[in-house]
């Protein structure tokens, strides 16, 4: 299993960059539609996430798990992880990137969670597994990667 | 979620398609950016000025980990970026880093200081480096005379240079 954490980041975090997040959801919805957002996702899971990808592509979970556990504590989400033998499990309690956004603007756009939604269908893309996101609740998911059937 | 950290790597992704769909797109974009951005910084400039501006840039100094000095006088705000985290982060990237990323500060920084009535120079010395200038005047003619020194002047949406 790889060791390897592409981008393992230092330092402080600055959450109001999910607030602009929100808002280029909102901006490129507004005048491409849903298709180029999820586009530029998939350009994110599959360019910017090339190591995690190609990790998936062959057979390795490893630096998925690490770049969870890694993200999630950086910004303080009540969050855990479960590696099970045919499954691994995030689950998602309270996402600290969520409620900043609604602290900020009040409602985070509908399509918010798109984000991790489709960046993670693109992780998985022409791999051996697939990672299925389910919104649970306001700033809640459950994030399940298991092999394709 | 796309964490924090990786903002800039995601804002590189939606540059590069925004520019393939043409230059007033980007700059509607740069716009609403700015617009997201007076919910941070547009009081503290209102009520504040140039104080208000160091404040903000203060707490940004330390939340993004930029490696940058900021001096402020009477006539002038001055931050001096050595090491931008965000084009570090776009240039250290499995995805190709946008050619203009640069142009994205003062792209939303510009029309707030248009809003507010001061005058920004934005000399990005080199969009391959990460590192810049940016100073904001109270005085026009101040400003017109720093640009004579800029080696890589910034315009932003309503004001074009070159």
């Amino acid at each position: 299993m790889s060791e390897t954490l592409r981008y393992d980041e230092t330092g402080e975090v600055h959450l109001d960059f999910h607030g602009a997040a929100n808002t280029t959801i909102d901006f490129i919805i507004a005048r491409y539609g849903v298709a180029a957002m999820d586009e530029i996702f998939r350009k994110v899971g599959k360019d910017v996430y090339r190591s995690i990808h190609d990790d998936l592509v062959a057979g390795d979970t490893g630096q998925l798990v690490r770049h969870w556990r890694h993200f999630f504590a950086r910004e303080d989400c009540d969050y855990d992880i479960e590696v099970g033998a045919d499954e691994i499990v995030l689950t998602v309690r309270s996402c600290t990137a969520w409620h900043h956004v609604a602290k900020l603007v009040g409602n985070p756009s509908p399509h918010f969670c798109d984000q991790t939604i489709r960046t993670n269908e693109a992780l998985a893309e022409g791999s051996p597994y697939a990672i299925d996101t389910q919104i649970t609740g306001p700033g809640a998911c459950r994030q399940v990667l298991r092999r394709r059937a | 979620m796309i964490p924090s950290d990786h903002f800039t790597r995601f804002y590189n992704e939606v540059f590069k398609f925004l520019e393939s769909q043409g230059e007033a797109e980007l700059e509607a974009y740069f716009l609403a950016i700015s617009k997201n951005q007076e919910k941070h910084i547009l009081e503290l400039i209102e009520t504040r000025g140039l104080e208000g501006m160091d404040e903000y840039w203060s707490h940004i100094k330390i939340e993004e980990n930029c490696d940058m000095d900021i001096d402020r006088n009477e006539d002038r705000l001055e931050l001096r970026m050595n090491v931008c985290p965000s084009l570090s982060k776009v240039m250290d990237n499995d995805a190709e880093p946008m050619g203009r990323y640069c142009d994205h500060c003062a792209g939303w920084i510009g029309p707030i200081m248009d809003k507010t009535g001061y005058h920004l120079v934005y000399d990005v010395i080199d969009r391959k480096k990460p590192q810049c200038v940016m100073r904001v005047f109270k005085d026009a003619a101040k400003a017109r005379e720093a640009e004579k020194e800029v080696k890589l002047l910034m315009g932003w949406p309503g004001h074009k240079v070159g």
